[in-house]
Formats: C-alpha cells, sequence, structure tokens
C-alpha cells in the first residue's frame, strides 16, 4: 500500500468517524431525556393504568387539597406539596415505605408531582413512581376518576 | 361630615348598600354551601394553624352572608360596612403576603365567577384591586349610613 493510499484511507476514515460522532451528538438530548425520565421513575398513562387495574400501587394527588378535594384519580390520596409537611404524618400511618406509589399532579408541565416524589424519597420510600402525564390525560382517556 | 354628605347623596349609599350587600350574600352563600372547599382554600394561604381553620372558615362565610343581608335591608349599615371593611383589609394583607412569598393557589373569593364564567380565582392583582375596590366602596356606607331599625319610630 503506498502513502498516499494509505493517507486517503486514514483521511475517509476520519471523516467517517467525525459524521458518525456528530450524529450521536446530535441524538444526545434526547436520549439523555429519555435516560432520565428512566432514572426519575416516570411512568406513562398505560403503566399507570395497568397499577390501577391491579391495584399494586398507592396514587398521591401532589396537587392543592382543594384541588383534589374538587376531583382526583378514583382512590387517590391527598399528599399536596404545598402543604406535605402537615399532610405527611397521617400518610405515614396510612402507608407503609415499602408501597409502590405513584405520584401525579395537573399534566406534565406541573412540578410538584416531582417535587413531592422527591420528598417521599428523603422520607424513605424507595419504589415511588411519577405519572408525568397527570390528571389531564388521566380524564382524557376516560379513566375513573371521583370527587 | 356634612359636605361630604351633600357631595354624596344619599341615592348613591343606598345603590352601593344594595351592589355589595347582593355581592357579600352571594359571596357568603356559596361558601356556606361547601365550607369544607373554602376551609381547604384557606390552608393553602398557610396562615392559620391547621386547628382554626373550619371555625375561620364558617366565622367568614357567616360574616359575609349576615353582613350582606344587613345591608341590603339597611339594617345596622354602618356596623355591617364596618366589618366588611375590616374583612377586605384583612383579605387583601392575606393575598399581598402570600404573592409575596410566591405562593399561587385559588384566592376563595368568589368562586361562583370560576363555575359561571370560568373564570380563574388565583391570589393576584387582580383579586387584590378588586379588594380595593370593595374597601373604597364599602367607605361612604360606613361612614354616611345609617344604624337605625326600620320598623321602629325614631323621633323627627
Amino acid at each position: 500500500m503506498s502513502g498516499k493510499s494509505l493517507r486517503r484511507k486514514l483521511l475517509a476514515s476520519f471523516l467517517l468517524l467525525s459524521s458518525v460522532l456528530l450524529a450521536v451528538s446530535q441524538l444526545h438530548p434526547a436520549a439523555s431525556a429519555a435516560l432520565a425520565k428512566e432514572e426519575s421513575g416516570d411512568i406513562n398513562l398505560s403503566a399507570a393504568k395497568a397499577f390501577f387495574d391491579t391495584h399494586s400501587a398507592c396514587f398521591v394527588d401532589a396537587r392543592s387539597e382543594y384541588s383534589y378535594y374538587k376531583s382526583h384519580i378514583k382512590g387517590a390520596l391527598s399528599l399536596s406539596d404545598s402543604r406535605f409537611d402537615e399532610q405527611f404524618p397521617d400518610f405515614r400511618q396510612k402507608k407503609t415505605i415499602e408501597t409502590l406509589i405513584v405520584v401525579y399532579c395537573i399534566g406534565p408541565s406541573c412540578d410538584k408531582a416531582r417535587n413531592v416524589a422527591e420528598k417521599l424519597k428523603k422520607n424513605g420510600y424507595k419504589n415511588v413512581r411519577v405519572f408525568s402525564g397527570g390528571l389531564v390525560e388521566w380524564s382524557h382517556a376516560g379513566f375513573p376518576m371521583e370527587g | 361630615m356634612k359636605l361630604f354628605r351633600i357631595g354624596f347623596p344619599s341615592a348613591s349609599i343606598t345603590a352601593l348598600r344594595l351592589l355589595l350587600g347582593a355581592i357579600f350574600i352571594l359571596s357568603g352563600g356559596e361558601k356556606l354551601l361547601d365550607l369544607k372547599y373554602f376551609a381547604l382554600v384557606i390552608a393553602e394561604y398557610q396562615i392559620l394553624p391547621s386547628l382554626l381553620i373550619p371555625a375561620v372558615a364558617l366565622l367568614v362565610s357567616l360574616c359575609e352572608l349576615l353582613c350582606g343581608t344587613m345591608l341590603l335591608l339597611d339594617l345596622f349599615s354602618r356596623i355591617s360596612s364596618s366589618i366588611m371593611l375590616c374583612m377586605m383589609a384583612i383579605f387583601i394583607t392575606a393575598m399581598t403576603n402570600n404573592l409575596i412569598r410566591g405562593l399561587e393557589h385559588d384566592c376563595g373569593c368568589f368562586e361562583f365567577l370560576a363555575q359561571w364564567y370560568g373564570l380563574k380565582e388565583e391570589i393576584g392583582i387582580g383579586p387584590i384591586v378588586r379588594d380595593i375596590l370593595f374597601f373604597i366602596l364599602l367607605l361612604p356606607v360606613a361612614l354616611l349610613g345609617n344604624n337605625r331599625i326600620p320598623w321602629k319610630k325614631h323621633p323627627g
């Protein structure tokens, strides 16, 4: 192999590697978001419905108590982000730390569910998931509500 | 006071009394109909201890309803409007305090506006300005209204 042909192959390999790296780097934000979602324990509507149908999780409403009073997912408990400290002792008596908990608020733009999930984890609850679609997605799907 | 009264005819006092009376009856009545909801809104203000909240919810609702009725019937109008003035001052202070603290929640003022017109009744500049307006409108009734009982004969 001549020196010229080797240089050409090296250049071609470099260009190929660069384009692959570029493509990977452009995919990176979506990939990292998906990874973050997975790590934070987010679940989608179908997973939330599966937990609901099998009664394998306790649903927790992170919105204010008056919003919970008006409407909430059937059987959900209220544990609002704003009055967590006042409500938590009562919640602690009802649910053990092994309980699988699904926290939700109004929808994906609402941070309250994630905040409550964090607070629950800090208080020893390890099995906490966030249903980021929230009440909007749940009610649009026509799933059971009460209040 | 007499000069103020000349500039403020009794017909205007009557109109204000009737308008404010009707508004407070509506507001107090709807709160009494769903006292639990109103108590939960008060809890969200995070000002009162939990133990006092149900009693305060009942007291505020009853005050609004009774003062509104008395304003409408022109019974002890000055006392009723003075009580409502104090309540407006408390509402304005509570909402301003929570706005400064960065809290976002329903104001618990006129829930029927949300039900009838789909207006969101969250704490903010709008409800504060409205309560300031009520405060200003209550002032003439508190200063120039009367405290007499209509069915009692008054000398002169």
